[in-house]
């Protein structure tokens, strides 16, 4: 927002407006940035999800709403809207009403406090990370108001699935962001990817090049794919057991509504993890003086865009956890080992020669994955022999 | 200032009033969080942007999260079967616990002198000191605070653990 008005002021023509103006102007930018820019890349991420997934599943995918299918997005969302609303006869009305629209606003709250690049944030919080995981625990509210008031069993089963899956989740994916809060000593954002500037092309500070970081990296990743409801963990709308789990009753913009909040918090996720873990907007040539944001703004979306490419492409590759899969895989698997992980992470702050700290954690973390693993692996999996012919 | 304090505590009031005279319980639970939400809004009103993020994450994110679960695996999903009349056969206790909570609280507001000097000079908290203030000054009552969550999860696996006993 500052940036946006030192920006505006130092133009020769604009300059010199009324204060009030320019400060107006100042908050309607990244506003009107949030607002538009995100929900493109929404709709277009369906586009490409509904490519790469047809491609993993050798077909073509959407092709005919023109060339490459590229209008697909617009068609879809034209088509929604002049879908008819039903509302089930036994339904609580003002709920199912209301639901919809509480699953989108927290999700574009979540874009207020991450920096797209060097001083280009809408809101600078001193406790981004924190308002983070307070706004993201709105959208289960949304799933659950959605699920309980339309009154049908399915929708009900997907809300306490969603309830359950979200409340055990939450508590690896805060303790794996944890680290980096102890490595950078703020809960900023803005804080938290200024200290991976620097090093070797400003690429070697990125926290995910040390061992804590990578597997921080990792359980945050799988912690926010619980959270968003993506594929390994979309229990809550299992289309194969629950149908459409608590959006079965939805029709129309509603559903579009709930499309849009569950892959927008799948963004913000995505974004969050490049700012906590992969340098935010650091990379080659950030650092120059005027056109350095730029490049850093280039660099944090070509990021972000890996990451999504990244969910989508586990969603395409991996098939659905079971239930008691998933609760054990969270409290037994990504507990402990984000509690190591901490650990880890400071005796990495104090073991002195940085290359022999790196080995030594490690070390560490590989030894207690292997322990960890193999002690929450399922009991009597002996090897099957198939016997057609002998 | 004055115009969103007004709104929030108009939209406070209206949550906590919905909350104990609405008769589905999941309709409580509910105008509850727009209760919680409007404390945040005078949280980040007050300048206390910790505490209003802390209020959401641990009020909504968990404790009304945790209330709406538990209805969920009562029989009564659908909150409707709630007692007939609103006020019930105990309301005056309630009443009276209230007035003297309300009572002591202004008391010591009334009492406390760091209020008037708060109220003079707002200064933004920040996050390191309230920590320091934690692990220092306070970290008797800390500590202890960790004993008695402790304490808590082993008697609730305890409890667990005797049902699915019997059950086997």
């Amino acid at each position: 927002m500052e940036a946006v008005y030192h920006f505006l002021r130092s133009l020769r023509w604009v300059g010199d407006w009324p204060q009030p103006v320019l400060w107006a102007l100042a908050f309607a930018v990244p506003i009107v940035f949030v607002v538009v820019v995100f929900p493109l890349i929404f709709a277009y991420t369906t586009l490409v999800e509904r490519k790469a997934l047809g491609r993993i599943q050798n077909r073509l995918g959407p092709n005919r709403v023109g060339r490459w299918g590229i209008l697909q997005p617009i068609a879809d969302g034209l088509k929604l809207l002049i879908k008819e609303d039903i509302v089930p006869a036994k339904a609580d009305r003002v709920v199912h009403t209301l639901a919809p629209v509480i699953a989108v606003i927290p999700s574009l709250m979540l874009f207020t406090v991450i920096p797209v690049g060097s001083g280009l944030i809408p809101v600078n919080l001193n406790i981004g990370l924190l308002f983070v995981f307070a706004i993201s625990t709105g959208s289960v509210l949304a799933l659950f108001m959605g699920g309980w008031a339309s009154r049908n069993k399915f929708s009900l089963l997907g809300a306490m699935r969603s309830v359950a899956q979200v409340v055990s989740y939450e508590v690896p994916m805060v303790l794996a962001a944890v680290v980096v809060v102890m490595a950078v000593g703020s809960l900023s954002t803005v804080d938290i990817a200024a200290a991976q500037a620097g090093g070797w092309a400003n690429v070697t500070n990125w926290f995910v090049f040390r061992p804590w970081g990578f597997v921080g990296l990792v359980l945050f990743l799988m912690g926010a794919m619980a959270e968003s409801a993506r594929t390994p963990f979309d229990l809550p709308e299992a289309e194969s057991e629950i149908i459409a789990g608590y959006h079965t009753e939805y029709s129309g913009f509603k559903f579009a509504l709930f499309q849009l909040g569950e892959y927008l918090a799948a963004i913000a996720m995505a974004g969050v993890t490049v700012t906590l873990f992969l340098g935010g907007y650091n990379g080659p040539g950030c650092e120059l003086p005027v056109v350095g944001k730029l490049i850093g703004m280039g660099w944090f979306f070509v990021k972000l865009f890996a990451m999504i490419a990244v969910i989508i492409w586990i969603r395409g590759t991996w098939p659905r956890i079971r239930v008691d899969q998933l609760m054990a895989f969270a409290w037994k698997l990504m507990l402990p080992m984000a509690i190591i992980n901490l650990i880890v992470a400071a005796l990495y702050h104090y073991i002195e020669p940085k290359l022999l700290a790196w080995v030594v954690s490690a070390g560490l973390l590989v030894l207690s994955w292997a322990t960890l693993s193999s002690l929450s692996a399922p009991p009597h999996l002996q090897k099957r022999t198939y016997r057609y012919w002998a | 200032m004055t115009t969103a304090f007004w709104i929030i505590t108009i939209v406070t009031l209206l949550g906590a009033l919905l909350a104990v005279t609405l008769r589905n319980l999941v309709h409580c639970v509910l105008s509850l969080i727009l209760f919680f939400l409007g404390i945040a809004g005078h949280y980040f009103l007050l300048r206390a942007d910790f505490f209003g993020t802390v209020q959401i994450l641990i009020y909504i994110g968990a404790v009304a999260v945790l209330i709406l679960f538990a209805i969920m695996l009562t029989r009564n999903v659908t909150g409707e079967e709630g007692p007939r009349e609103i006020l019930g056969m105990k309301w005056w206790s309630g009443a009276v616990i209230a007035a003297l909570v309300a009572g002591v609280l202004l008391h010591a507001v009334r009492r406390d002198a760091t209020a008037a000097v708060a109220s003079s000079a707002p200064k933004p908290l920040s996050v390191a000191d309230l920590g320091r203030a934690l692990v220092g000054d306070w970290v008797v009552p800390f500590e202890g605070m960790a004993v008695l969550l402790t304490a808590a999860l082993i008697g609730a696996v305890v409890i667990a653990l005797e049902e699915v006993q019997r059950r086997r």
